[in-house]
């Protein structure tokens, strides 16, 4: 079995050390919780989601990642290197799109593409596929960056991220401003680069999208990693929502294993459901049915579902949140 | 040192060098022909008691004499203003207003160690330092020949005068990136470098224009700029010294701390 891709061991950062704090505004907010006792392994070759609202410590596990930052405790190794005394090592194989990507924007997209990938040290070999899939046109790259629009600016972080063709790619929030046609195109690109055996890391707070992409995902909050989970497995554990039109009386479910929240009224009967579906479909057969769906259940659901639930686990126990499954 | 890195430096600041330096040479050039054209009238307005004899001395220089206007020239606020483009304007934004704007993030992400991306700044600043200077040499030997009084000014000096201009410019170009290296936004990194150089040229020139406030000049940087020495061929070895070890201690300094420095994610 290959080494992980990535492997932090109760990784924790706070913000406000002793050392340094009157030269970084930021740190004289001192004890601030940024990251906590946060251990993952990323297989390589899988996509990887990292969710979790604005503010929750995606990006200081990326910075921790790529070496900007400084654990304050515990470790990170990616692609097998130290993340804080060997992020040269790692960068070389790293392509890294930050979250709100700045350019030198005098610069034609073109230059500041051959810029960068001089400065990575390796050939742009997949560029020009990137921006077929992208709809860069050579005009448009010949333009100075400062009069792109958002979405290509976006475009321009994706392509100079992976266009050296790296072991591993930590994309931060990548399909921000790009229209849905875009993001279609895009996650084409994350297929390709799955296919050919890449890695890829990504922080997004859209969900729709980690559950189109993603292999499997962690869940983050508050600094405190809250899940980590296969996203099938995810899905799969949550509740679907069942709605049935009757045409006749309404079938006994009371008691049935998995079925949950029954509301009838009006001719319809509503309820939850949860894993194995034979016995429900063992209750319902031979009822008067007119119509019935099943929604199937969506990572946004099973997101909600754990933030709920660990708030609830705050008030009632009056601790931080720990992994809790 | 990062060749891609150094190359795209240049690439960003050709142009401004070109201006910065073609105007210095220009400079340079005027002082010895003004001079040569009313240096005998203004030593008659001064011999006439009119002005005090301290502003004849202004920053060490004077119009009276060939190494004394060259030696104006230098400490000159228009000089010491150009000057500055480079030694606090690319020092300070090099760093600190990369990461203000959010392009330190792009570089830093390529496997350049924060050490080498300092060095290859710090080594491009003190190129286009060195350039700078250069011109104003140039000049001031362009300003002499212009006259016929190229021997007058000791032509062989001229590296010595241009080590020591580079060397006060590197000093505060060091001050510079320090502070570039120790903030996460651009106008502390200013303020604070540009406090260190006007506070030691109003040093400076107090003690040359006010004897009793003569001994606050050491404190300058300054002060270990002194053309009129270096070109009459009696430099202070004591100044270069100064100058480097502040140089040095300053990037010192800026190599401990930014390698251990915290970058979060700009706000």
């Amino acid at each position: 079995m290959s080494a992980p891709a990535i492997e932090t061991t109760a990784l924790t950062k706070v913000y406000g050390g002793p050392a340094f704090s009157l030269l970084n505004r930021r740190s004289r907010l001192a004890g601030i919780r940024a990251l906590e006792d946060v251990t993952i392994d990323i297989r390589q070759g899988e996509i990887f989601g990292f969710l979790g609202p604005n503010g929750a410590g995606k990006s200081t596990a990326i910075r921790l990642l790529l070496g900007f930052l400084h654990p304050t405790a515990g470790r990170a190794t990616v692609l097998g290197f130290d993340s804080v005394r060997e992020s040269v090592e790692i960068r070389r194989r790293v392509g890294y799109l930050p979250g709100g990507i700045a350019f030198w924007d005098n610069l034609t997209g073109e230059r500041l593409l051959d810029e960068l990938a001089a400065l990575s040290g390796r050939a742009p070999v997949r560029r020009g596929v990137l921006l077929d899939r992208l709809e860069l046109s050579a005009a448009t790259l010949k333009r100075p960056v400062r009069d792109y629009s958002r979405g290509m600016r976006q475009k321009l972080g994706i392509i100079q991220a992976l266009q050296h063709d790296p072991e591993l790619a930590i994309l931060d929030e990548p399909s921000e401003g790009l229209d849905p046609l875009m993001q279609r195109a895009f996650y084409g690109i994350l297929d390709d680069l799955r296919d050919d055996g890449r890695t890829i890391f990504f922080s997004s707070h859209v969900l729709s999208e980690v559950e189109r992409v993603c292999d499997r995902v962690a869940i983050i909050r508050l600094g405190r990693l809250v899940a980590l989970e296969d996203v099938p497995a995810l899905l799969a554990r949550r509740k679907r929502n069942v709605e049935i039109r009757l045409s006749g009386p309404p079938p006994e479910l009371a008691g049935i294993r998995g079925v949950s929240d029954v509301e009838v009224g009006d001719g319809l009967l509503t309820c939850r459901l949860d894993g194995d579906v034979g016995p429900f479909l063992a209750a319902i057969a031979g009822s008067a049915i007119h119509d019935m769906t099943i929604e199937p259940a969506r990572l946004e659901e099973a997101f909600l579902e754990f933030y709920e639930s660990d708030l609830v686990g705050e008030a009632d126990m009056g601790s931080p949140v720990g992994v809790p499954r | 040192m990062n060749l891609a890195l150094l190359a795209h430096t240049w690439r960003a600041n050709r142009l401004r060098l070109g201006v910065i330096t073609v105007a210095l040479t220009f400079w340079g050039m005027l002082m010895p022909i003004i001079f040569d054209a009313f240096g005998e009238q203004f030593r008659d307005i001064l011999d006439s008691g009119v002005f005090p004899t301290q502003f004849a001395q202004f920053g060490g220089g004077d119009i009276f004499s060939l190494t004394g206007s060259v030696a104006l020239g230098f400490v000159h606020p228009i000089a010491v203003g150009l000057n500055l483009v480079f030694a606090t304007g690319f020092a300070t934004t090099a760093i600190a207003g990369e990461r203000q704007r959010g392009t330190l993030e792009v570089l830093l992400s390529r496997p350049l160690s924060r050490r080498v991306v300092y060095a290859t700044l710090g080594l491009a600043g003190a190129a286009f330092i060195g350039i700078s200077i250069a011109g104003l040499t140039f000049g001031a030997w362009l300003g002499a020949a212009i006259t016929g009084r190229t021997a007058e000014l000791g032509t062989g000096n001229l590296p010595l005068l241009w080590l020591n201009g580079a060397l006060l410019y590197w000093a505060l170009g060091a001050i510079g990136l320090l502070a570039s290296v120790s903030f996460d936004r651009l106008s502390p990194a200013v303020s604070l470098t540009l406090a260190v150089v006007l506070i030691s040229y109003f040093l400076e020139v107090l003690g040359s224009l006010w004897p009793d406030a003569k001994g606050l000049q050491p404190f300058s940087l300054f002060h270990y700029v002194d053309p009129k020495s270096v070109l009459t061929g009696f430099p202070d070895r004591g100044d270069f010294l100064l100058l480097a070890a502040v140089t040095t201690a300053a990037a010192v300094a800026a190599l401990t701390i930014f390698p251990r420095r915290d970058l979060a994610a700009p706000s």
